[in-house]
């Protein structure tokens, strides 16, 4: 009854049965694919010992809670290093070109208008009327970088550094103010002479 | 011994081969369209019915379960029939398979495109035609065991272990994942919610890959190769040794689709190492379908055929190493959410599935139609171009895949996002967009040649109907094992004892991971803060679903910097105990939003913003690729729908009150009414009853349940100083958000969005208070106003309730201790 079973020891012939006419040999597995096995079940126990028997590495919580210290260290070191941001309004040409790209990039156009004589969202910002501040450099500053999240208007302060703020505070102070664009929106909120 | 007289079914197999050319180009188009409306919104034609959310799942499905479902068939009916030497069991099951199979695929297309949609990837599919996918892969199954039984062979061949693996576990995934309770004849809810939702659809849908694209053309390699080769398998050991090792630890790999979620630790470090460990057995199918084609190499550089196998089986080589790499935490930091994923998948379709079907119909066309193939030529010519196809197709896709998952992740110098604007990291990847058109093009293209080709071929030559042939009767075997045969061996003749084994090798890693998230508590911790959805924004989240949002806008923060930098506080497990079916996602074409509606967040957009947006996201951002949804603006809640989805809330354990469902529409229009009067205030022109209204609701309210603060004792009503008010303080959580709508459009001003307090109003955190603190006090302040000191009275503005609601809401506020609180004022009160 031998003929029963396939044999499985290997003599390099074909194994006895074909299947519609396919035959299978029983080379012995290459061994570098039984060394990828091996590693890759080394690998996989170790990890887990790694992490869960021995506790050695950082789940993902701590991961977050080591990423968040480091970048608090970084950015200090930076503010040491770079000194501080004086609130005047700036006039440069590089200064306005900055700040116009970010007036148009950072989508104050959307809700203030291209040309900042605001539309159905946002509120004109040529004309000398102000709803928060009194359109000084630094109350349109902090406007922007803290926003009046209940109007609508986004804060900025984790999408622009200081200086990108003041960019922008100056271009509109600078390059908007007084303009008389078409549609502007009518004035809102407390004229400021 | 005398041979038995009997006939192979060949017209089933052709039938199948011509639904697979069907459903392929199909399949290929609805894919071209979704590319396409990546980079040209109109290309969703305004049409709700065509948009990107829903044309999708309607690509996936299509090449999933259509294209590859229908090539799986063709050569399992055409390969078992001849490696068990008899007829398929029974022409009825056979001819009831292929038209069920057809049927539900068209009902599948039709009820995608409508929008009704579970939301699960892969398993989009609503419970009637679930029910319908049962019913016919049991038919399919009895068709194939029943095969099996009458054999006249005594040994089942490897390719018939790896269908008969596909058959079982595609039923245990499909049932266990489309456990659901409909609501309606087309809605239905997961009966899981949340983490476990998450963890069952991931085990689905990685073994989908598993047992629906792996193991069944693992089976037709096993077939084909060697019998276009002329070559015998070059070895049995490793047969055996891969395809167990296979079907056992794939089922385990499926955490590694929710790495760096809400998901526990452990579960994760599951998904992670089974990855890894199924390298070696996925390159045991490589390794011996290369290896048999050792000595015919020569023949490749002419076999068009040969050439596709070489490729698929490649391609299947690469696919299975990139899998487990995607699966180390550290690169899926990288790629998760982002076209690499796209990029992997279609590697394994389009090579893998792609070319093995296409390597085997150019194989078996002229064999079903007694004829040559009619052009070697053009199947070279397809060759190429489906080469290519992938290419252009993948490439880009990488390339796009890093460009924007670097963008997302760094940050300036002084601690800022780099590009805080999500949209920029969109526009820089749209030329790979445009590339990745081009070889989606190039691979369509090849396929028609290919369809041409075939077409062709038929009619050149002579189809029968049934293929005659002889073999001799299966010999009585003892069901025992004999004596020196080898234990394989004999499993190989015992089909029930095998599928068993089968069984139990895939059941295991399934149970260890799902069963412990049901039973440990700690596995997904409570949040006290986190409420069912009011009926509207329930509602609400039945249109994000409908619409497929999912496709497009994850909810999940990873607990990443430059995650919660964007987006917000990372998503936590307690969070999503409500969330029948989860809605974490699995790709951001757009940004997150699972804090959108966060009111102090970074992602927060007023209701106007929201419904501009809805009408026209290019209005809003110019280059925006968000298709509109004009439809939301005409279309109304099902409002009498409420009652009945409430109570299924219900019956899956979402604690609304008894009786809520009574109460329930009355509720959604009272909401619905306060969205759309403060829409209308700032001049929108809406009614409360529209769809837009419902979603602007839940995507208010999303992240907004971890942000409140957990019941705070202050609101004791049985603490008699809060006597003397009109009504008793709210406590319920829906009530408090009421409140909380009117003090962010009322008090926010003077007092700071957190109650912190600013030049203007005093902190109303603190246990200070400069005319007094009890709860009738403080109503006192607000009806009455302070008016010598600049508050205002607001007893003509708003009604008693409300601004009992609002003493309620300031009361929970204190001892938040939100960030630049203003110094204490006035007198400390000890409620």
């Amino acid at each position: 009854m031998e003929n029963n079973s396939k044999k499985v020891k290997y003599d390099g012939k074909p194994l006895e049965y074909d299947f519609d006419g396919i035959k299978e040999l029983n080379n012995p597995i290459p061994p570098w694919l039984v060394y990828l096995w091996y590693i890759s079940l080394i690998f996989s126990a170790m990890y887990f010992v790694y992490y869960h028997i021995y506790k050695l590495g950082d789940l993902q919580d701590a991961e977050y809670e080591r990423q968040m210290a480091k970048a608090v260290t970084s950015v200090q070191k930076h503010h040491e290093e770079s000194g501080q941001l004086n609130m005047v309004i700036l006039a440069g040409d590089e200064d306005m070109a900055d700040g116009e790209a970010i007036y148009k990039e950072k989508l104050c156009a959307t809700c203030h208008g291209a040309l900042g004589e605001g539309n159905a969202i946002g509120p004109n910002l040529t004309d000398n009327y102000w709803i928060h501040g009194t359109g000084d450099v630094a109350s349109v500053f902090d406007v922007i970088k803290n926003g009046v999240p209940t109007k609508g208007m986004t804060p900025f302060k984790d999408q622009l550094s200081d200086e990108k703020i003041l960019q922008v505070s100056s271009y509109i102070l600078q390059k908007l103010q007084g303009t008389n664009p078409p549609n502007a929106k009518e004035p809102q909120g407390v004229l400021v002479e | 011994m005398e041979h038995q007289y009997f006939s192979y079914d060949n017209k089933i197999v052709k039938y199948f081969a011509y639904a697979t050319l069907f459903w392929g180009i199909v399949g290929f188009l609805v894919g071209l369209l979704a590319a396409l409306q990546i980079v040209f919104p109109a290309f969703n034609l305004g049409l709700e019915y065509t948009s990107f959310g829903r044309v999708r799942p309607l690509h996936t499905n299509a090449a999933i379960f259509a294209f590859v479902g229908n090539a799986i068939f063709t050569g399992v009916y055409y390969s078992m029939q001849r490696l068990l030497k008899t007829r398929m069991f029974n022409d009825l099951l056979s001819w009831i398979h292929f038209w069920g199979w057809q049927l539900i695929i068209v009902a599948a297309a039709v009820t995608l495109l409508l929008g009704f949609s579970t939301s699960k990837e892969y398993a989009e599919l609503e419970w009637p035609i679930d029910i319908a996918i049962t019913l016919i892969w049991v038919v399919f199954g009895w068709n194939m065991i029943g095969t099996i039984v009458v054999r006249r062979v005594k040994h089942m061949y490897v390719a018939i272990w790896f269908y008969l693996a596909t058959f079982i576990t595609i039923a245990v995934l499909h049932v266990v994942n489309s456990f659901e309770f409909p609501v309606s004849m087309w809605k239905s809810y997961s009966v899981y919610a949340g983490v476990q939702d998450a963890l069952v659809q991931w085990w689905y849908g990685h073994n989908a890959v598993a047992f629906f694209l792996t193991t069944p053309y693992l089976g037709l390699m096993y077939y084909f190769l060697p019998k276009v080769a002329n070559r015998p398998i070059y070895s049995y050991r490793l047969s055996i040794l891969h395809f167990w090792s296979l079907i056992f630890l794939y089922i385990w790999a499926g955490p590694h689709h929710l790495l760096y979620q809400s998901l526990p630790d452990w579960a994760q470090t599951m998904g992670v190492i089974f990855s890894i460990m199924l390298i070696a057995p996925s390159w045991g199918g490589m390794v011996n379908g290369l290896l048999t084609l050792r000595g015919v190499w020569d023949k490749v550089r002419d076999s068009a055929i040969l050439k596709f196998m070489v490729v698929a089986v490649t391609g299947y080589g690469m696919s299975t190493l990139e899998g487990p790499l995607l699966s180390l935490k550290n690169v899926n930091a990288i790629s998760h959410f982002t076209d690499w994923t796209i990029a992997h998948v279609h590697i394994g379709v389009l090579a893998w599935n792609g070319f093995l079907t296409f390597a085997m119909l150019y194989w078996l066309f002229p064999k079903l139609f007694n004829t040559k193939l009619y052009s070697q030529k053009l199947a070279n010519t397809h060759f190429w171009l489906g080469t290519l196809g992938i290419l252009f197709y993948a490439v880009p896709l990488y390339w796009a895949a890093i460009t924007q998952s670097l963008m997302w992740k760094e940050f300036t110098p002084d601690g800022y996002l780099a590009y805080p604007n999500f949209l920029e990291t969109v526009t820089q990847i749209i030329p790979m967009y445009h590339t990745r058109i081009i070889g989606g093009m190039l691979y369509f293209i090849g396929a028609i040649l290919f369809v041409y080709n075939l077409l062709k071929t038929a009619a050149s030559g002579e189809f029968k109907n049934n293929e005659e042939t002889s073999a001799p009767p299966l010999e009585k075997a003892p069901s025992k094992r004999i004596f020196g045969e080898a234990v394989h061996s004999w499993l190989e003749r015992k089909p029930v004892l095998f599928s068993i084994w089968a069984l139990i090798a895939i059941l295991i890693g399934g149970i260890v991971e799902i069963v412990p998230m049901y039973l440990i508590k700690s596995n997904i911790p409570t949040i006290e803060s986190v409420k069912p959805y009011t009926p509207l924004e329930l509602q609400g989240r039945d249109v994000y679903i409908a619409e497929g949002c999912v496709q497009c806008h994850s909810q999940m923060v990873r607990p990443f910097r430059s995650e919660t930098e964007r987006y917000g506080e990372y998503s936590k497990a307690g969070e999503f105990v409500y969330d029948h079916p989860f809605l974490w996602g699995s790709r951001r074409t757009g940004p997150d939003l699972a804090r959108t509606g966060v009111v102090t967040g970074k992602m927060y957009k007023p209701d106007s913003w929201h419904f501009n947006h809805m009408l026209n996201p290019q209005g809003m951002n110019v280059q925006s690729i968000m298709p509109p949804y004009p439809w939301l603006f005409e279309k109304d809640v099902v409002i009498a729908s409420t009652p009945a989805k409430i109570r299924v809330m219900q019956s899956l354990g979402v604690p609304y009150p008894d009786g809520f469902d009574r109460q329930s529409e009355a509720d959604l229009m009272k909401q619905a009414g306060e969205i759309a009067d403060g829409l209308v205030a700032s001049g929108f022109q809406v009614e409360p009853q529209k769809q837009i209204i419902a979603l602007i609701a839940y995507l208010q309210r999303l992240g907004t349940d971890i942000s409140k603060s957990a019941p705070n004792p202050n609101l004791d009503i049985e603490n008699p100083k809060h006597s003397g008010l009109p009504m008793p303080l709210p406590t319920d959580a829906n009530a408090l958000a009421a409140a909380k709508t009117i003090y962010d459009r009322s008090c926010i001003v003077c007092h700071g969005a957190l109650g912190e307090g600013n030049a203007i109003g005093p902190n109303l955190t603190d246990g200070y208070w400069i005319s007094g603190g009890s709860p009738k006090e403080i109503y006192g302040v607000i009806a009455d106003g302070v008016i010598l000191k600049g508050m205002q009275a607001w007893k003509g503005q708003l009604s008693e309730e409300q601004m009992v609601g609002l003493a309620g809401y300031i009361l929970s506020l204190q001892g938040t201790n939100p960030p630049n609180a203003r110094e204490p004022q006035g007198e400390l009160v000890e409620n």
